[in-house]
């Protein structure tokens, strides 16, 4: 497209090509500095992205609005970066991470979350014109959520630039459907700290001891595994044949507790009380007589349950419905079964009464 | 202990022939070293004909495990015989691997 500039306009465009090596290493310096600051305080988000203004762009601004600059540097978005994060949360504490990067312009910076009226729906994002130490010019870092830029993203391609003027009833739509996705970030949100509530409380309550309040799921099993329910167990088998233990994930066993029965942390905690001895008894029978001097973490585990669906009757199908679990289904779980139950059959557990 | 390694595209196979005890695994740690630097791709342990695995044993194969977790491999252990499969059970090791028969 060629385009007409004024002598104004083409020494801006003229300072522009000068200094772009200049905005290219700082785009990837800010990039850098803010994935890696977001990274170090915990703050996942959905990208982080920068790019220079191309030439044709700017020179489009240029000829559209030119004399409004007196140079370069009243050009704010010739840097550009956006942060996308997925909580409505999580783009205040970006921006306060920008806040602590950067001298945030406060005159020019514009929080369009807050522009619309209380019965108006549409963009929103947090503008921020930033300076950094020892480079002349500012630069923009937009903060949004991934709905928010959804928005923004196909009202921009469908009816902004589309160049012929937007019906109304597409206006009413588009702002309709940014007063849902309002709404939805909010309530992402709330779920979010809900779960958080629900963790922190799950936690109080393992530490405090009060198991049988805790529902069995993966959050308070993970919590439970790190109060280490089995190292004692563990250690006591271990000691058979001084025997290093290697530790590994033991939540493959949540699906076979809650298979068991178990529905609360308290239930496991009984199982692990009324079963050790059990357990303890099939791990000399197995490696009593053996040099193996290494076992995984998930020995006792494996020889709790064992010895508990022994103990309830379960037999070989029970056990065989254990190894599915633990290791997929397979023919070859049938065979270890009926071996367990071959090696147990003796042990005095079997034939203690209750 | 004799240890053939065979790579067919992103598939890397040991076979393991004869015993895995204490006095073979240290020449074993050192010929499984192509899997531990290919540890991103298929590793297929293969045990068709290996007769006996002792704890050091045990300790090569988990080395191999972790290297393959740390690189996004992933290891399948092939056509154990009974006994072997017993010694990894017995330890807690069977369900840290992929198993098959052929």
């Amino acid at each position: 497209m060629t385009r007409t500039l004024d002598a104004h306009c083409e020494a801006i465009l003229e300072e522009y090509r000068q200094h772009l090596p200049q905005f290219e290493s700082v785009k990837n310096e800010v990039l850098d500095l803010l994935r890696s600051t977001l990274d170090g305080a915990g703050i996942i988000v959905a990208s982080v992205e920068a790019r220079v203004k191309a030439e044709g762009s700017l020179a489009g601004k240029l000829e559209l609005k030119g004399s409004k600059y007196s140079s370069l540097a009243d050009i704010t978005d010739i840097l550009g970066l956006r942060v996308i994060t997925f909580y409505i949360d999580d783009v205040d504490k970006v921006a306060s991470a920008v806040e602590r990067l950067f001298e945030v312009d406060w005159d020019e910076s514009v929080d369009k979350r807050k522009i619309h009226e209380i019965d108006s729906f549409g963009y929103m994002s947090l503008h921020y014109i930033c300076r950094k130490k020892g480079f002349p010019y500012r630069f923009e870092i937009q903060m949004r959520t991934v709905l928010q830029h959804a928005w923004a993203n196909l009202n921009h391609d469908t009816g902004y630039k589309s160049g012929v003027e937007v019906p109304r009833e597409y206006l009413r739509n588009m702002s309709r459907l940014a007063g849902m996705l309002e709404m939805a970030d909010e309530q992402f949100s709330r779920i979010r700290t809900e779960l958080n509530d629900y963790r922190r409380r799950v936690q109080a309550l393992v530490a405090s001891g009060n198991l049988d309040e805790v529902l069995l799921d993966g959050d308070s099993f993970r919590n439970y595994l790190s109060l280490n329910p089995f190292a004692k167990l563990n250690k006591r088998i271990a000691a058979v044949n001084q025997a290093e233990i290697q530790e590994v994930s033991l939540m493959g066993y949540l699906p076979v507790f809650k298979g068991l029965g178990c529905k609360t942390l308290g239930d496991i905690a009984k199982l692990i009380k009324d079963n050790s001895e059990a357990a303890y008894q099939i791990a000399c029978y197995q490696i009593g007589l053996t040099d193996l001097d290494i076992v995984s973490s998930s020995i006792g585990p494996q020889h709790l349950c064992t010895a508990f669906i022994l103990r309830n009757g379960g037999g070989r199908g029970g056990l065989k419905y254990m190894l599915d679990i633990l290791n997929g289904p397979s023919e070859m779980n049938e065979e270890m079964a009926a071996f367990l139950v071959e090696q147990t059959k003796d042990l005095p557990f079997m034939h203690a009464s209750e | 202990m004799e240890v053939k390694i065979n790579q067919v595209e992103k598939v890397i196979t040991a076979q393991f022939i004869g015993r895995l005890d204490t006095p073979a695994s240290l020449e074993v740690s050192r010929q499984v070293q192509p899997l531990i630097d290919h540890a991103d791709l298929t590793v297929v342990l293969d045990c068709s004909q290996m007769e006996y695995i002792s704890s050091s044993g045990l300790r090569i194969f988990l080395t191999i495990r972790k290297a393959a977790s740390a690189r996004g491999g992933r290891v399948i252990i092939r056509n154990m015989n009974e006994d072997i499969r017993k010694v990894f059970m017995m330890t807690g090791f069977l369900n840290l691997f992929e198993v098959e028969k052929a």
